[in-house]
């Protein structure tokens, strides 16, 4: 048992050194460029995203498909207000705790 | 732990709203005909009542004290995981996935993956999430029992346990998602108004804001950043805003919010396709407060009750409700942490029920070549898949939720599959070249890649590199199902009739055949 245990142990240690040499060149310069960027590159992707999301919806989106089976042609219908309102709260946070 | 006392007071108010519940619960049988009524309310539900329950889903009573901890350790970068965690996901989901589950009349996300690719994708997927939800189910119910009704109130956690089994089941095994739906947003009301109840009077105990922040500063170099979100990618935490931003936004929460059932399942059974995506934008509007309500008085914590130490934070929430609130609020918070627990007992256990129905014990029948089950036999299985699931889950909570190692195990594993899934359901979704072969390569290449990135040391500075896993198993899959599809023969058209992106989004015939598959 013991010596079927060590086996397998042995196995994983080479498969994790083996794997560690192919991955570790790859992963460690993007850690070093990463790790080097100044706070507000991070605010930039973080309120990025949120921006990305709104301009998917307002701007690439066909209207007709966004409010598929909407009840009125009201403007308090239209999900595109209602995206960037639901996002305004969380660009704010994040803008505010940077 | 000294044990949070209850007034007579508070324990009236925790009665009533147990009973309270239960009667709200139970009137919502008579809307239950069928087994559509039951897994799907009827498709009747408004966007309110979606956005309400797909939050109060989400957030169970170890949230409120676990996400508390969490910010008294890291700070608010705590909130991230219902922020930036949760509204870019929900966008995506409402625009991208939901119309698609929603337009193809089907129950279950992996009854989508059926139709999409094969039979046996359906029914791997299905167990998968039937044996996760099993072991949520006891899981929630142990830990909730155990460090909350014993640990915090000092109450016998075996009846506390079975108090709350036979409430929750009761209903859901009577009303199924409509009194899951319609409890939830009752739940929801009480949950706001005992978690800011807390963040207010907390909040005031500090004296402010502006005091909050400049006290928690002023404790050391070790709080400098408990104010800022997103933390520097080299930061050995867990929460580097690479893997926030990729990880986590990108991939882990759209994986979830498109492909959890107990997510999806609400708006699946939404009245229009605007009521699916406008509950989705709402309930994403309203999880924003959320952190304000369970993050905040982790820091208030900090300030209030200095002594606990990182390796107690999680006392946080008990400790603040001891010592601050007074009778009648006691019971209020109470209330909102039964609440909490309740709706998320509720919401999985349907979901659970529906995955079992549809998934396994409806794949097995075709294999077998059985007839499908009529309406009203589906109803009485779902029921009776709902009352076993119960009742086996609060028997086995104790022997599942003590090994909690292996929850952890099994959550860790789930994470694993997170990244190749959504890259399988992405391309499945939008890109018509897409094959089955493909997809199940991807699968299987991209959670061995995770394997390989979770085991193999030192490759990223965090120690705990699960949201890098999550994007670069992501990246990985997508890879390999683009390379393999081009290499095999394409779907037929016929077959992607309707579940690619580009068919629905162009071809209006394609819209209306979909319309009146759901609608007949």
């Amino acid at each position: 048992m013991t010596a079927i245990v060590s086996t397998i142990m042995a196995v994983f240690e080479f498969l994790q050194n083996m794997f560690h040499a192919a991955l570790a060149p790859i992963f460690h310069p993007l850690n070093t460029v990463l790790g080097g960027l100044p706070n507000w590159v991070a605010s930039v992707f973080g309120v990025g995203l949120f921006v990305m999301a709104m301009i998917w919806v307002g701007v690439f989106l066909k209207k007709d498909y966004v409010n598929y089976g909407r009840p009125h042609k009201s403007i308090w219908t239209d999900l595109r207000l209602w995206t960037c309102l639901s996002m305004m709260p969380h660009v704010i946070f994040y803008l505010y705790f940077r | 732990m000294e044990v949070v006392g209850l007034h007579p007071v508070d324990i009236v108010i925790i009665g009533v709203y147990m009973a309270g519940t239960l009667l709200l619960g139970l009137y919502c049988t008579r809307f239950v005909g069928n087994a559509e009524d039951f897994f799907v309310a009827g498709k009747a539900l408004p966007f309110w009542a979606i956005g309400f329950s797909i939050v109060v889903s989400d957030i169970g009573a170890t949230d409120f004290v676990a996400v508390a901890g969490a910010a008294y350790r890291n700070g608010v970068a705590a909130a991230n995981f219902d922020w930036m965690g949760s509204m870019p996901a929900m966008v995506i989901a409402a625009f991208l996935f939901v119309p698609y589950f929603w337009r193809s009349g089907v129950f279950t996300i992996p009854e989508f993956l059926g139709r999409r690719y094969n039979s046996a994708v359906q029914f791997i997927n299905g167990l998968i999430w039937v044996v996760f939800l099993f072991m949520m189910l006891a899981v929630m119910q142990w830990i909730t029992a155990d460090k909350l009704m014993f640990t915090v109130l000092g109450w016998n956690k075996y009846v506390a346990l079975w108090v709350v089994a036979a409430v929750t089941g009761i209903y859901t095994f009577s009303g199924g998602l409509t009194a899951v739906v319609f409890t939830d947003v009752v739940q929801l009301v009480v949950m706001y108004v005992g978690g800011f109840g807390l963040l207010a009077l907390s909040l005031w105990e500090v004296g402010g804001w502006s005091a909050l922040q400049s006290k928690v500063l002023a404790m050391g170099p070790e709080f400098q950043d408990h104010f800022k979100l997103l933390l520097p990618h080299n930061t050995t935490g867990p929460f580097p805003w690479t893997g926030i931003v990729f990880g986590l936004g990108l991939v882990l929460a759209v994986a979830y919010m498109s492909g959890n059932q107990v997510i999806v399942q609400r708006t699946l059974g939404a009245r229009t396709e605007w009521d699916a995506k406008g509950g989705m934008l709402f309930g994403g509007f309203l999880k924003s407060m959320i952190p304000l309500m369970v993050a905040l008085p982790g820091l208030c914590a900090l300030v209030l009750v200095p002594t606990l130490g990182p390796e107690d934070a999680d006392r946080a929430v008990p400790e603040m409700i001891r010592i601050m609130l007074p009778a009648g609020l006691r019971g209020l918070m109470f209330a909102a942490l039964f609440a909490a627990l309740m709706s998320s007992i509720s919401g999985t256990l349907n979901s659970a029920a529906t995955m079992f129905l549809t998934d396994i014990v409806g794949e097995m029948r075709k294999w077998r070549k059985k007839k499908p089950l009529s309406e009203r036999m589906a109803l009485h299985i779902g029921r009776a898949i709902t009352a076993i699931l119960i009742v086996s889950t609060a028997a086995l909570a104790e022997p599942i939720g003590d090994k909690e190692q292996l929850y952890v195990y099994i959550q860790t594993l789930l994470s694993f599959f997170q990244g190749p899934v959504l890259a399988v359901l992405l391309l499945g979704i939008i890109w018509p070249r897409a094959t089955g072969y493909g997809g199940l390569a991807g699968l299987v290449l991209g959670v061995f890649f995770s394997f390989v990135l979770n085991y193999t040391p030192d490759l990223f500075p965090s120690e705990d590199p699960f949201l890098f896993v999550a994007w670069w198993s992501f990246v990985f899959a997508l890879i390999v199902v683009v390379v393999v599809s081009l290499l095999t023969k394409p779907e037929s058209p016929e077959k992607l009739r309707g579940l690619v992106w580009s068919s629905v989004v162009s071809d209006l015939e394609a819209q209306k055949a979909l319309d009146e598959r759901v609608s007949s």
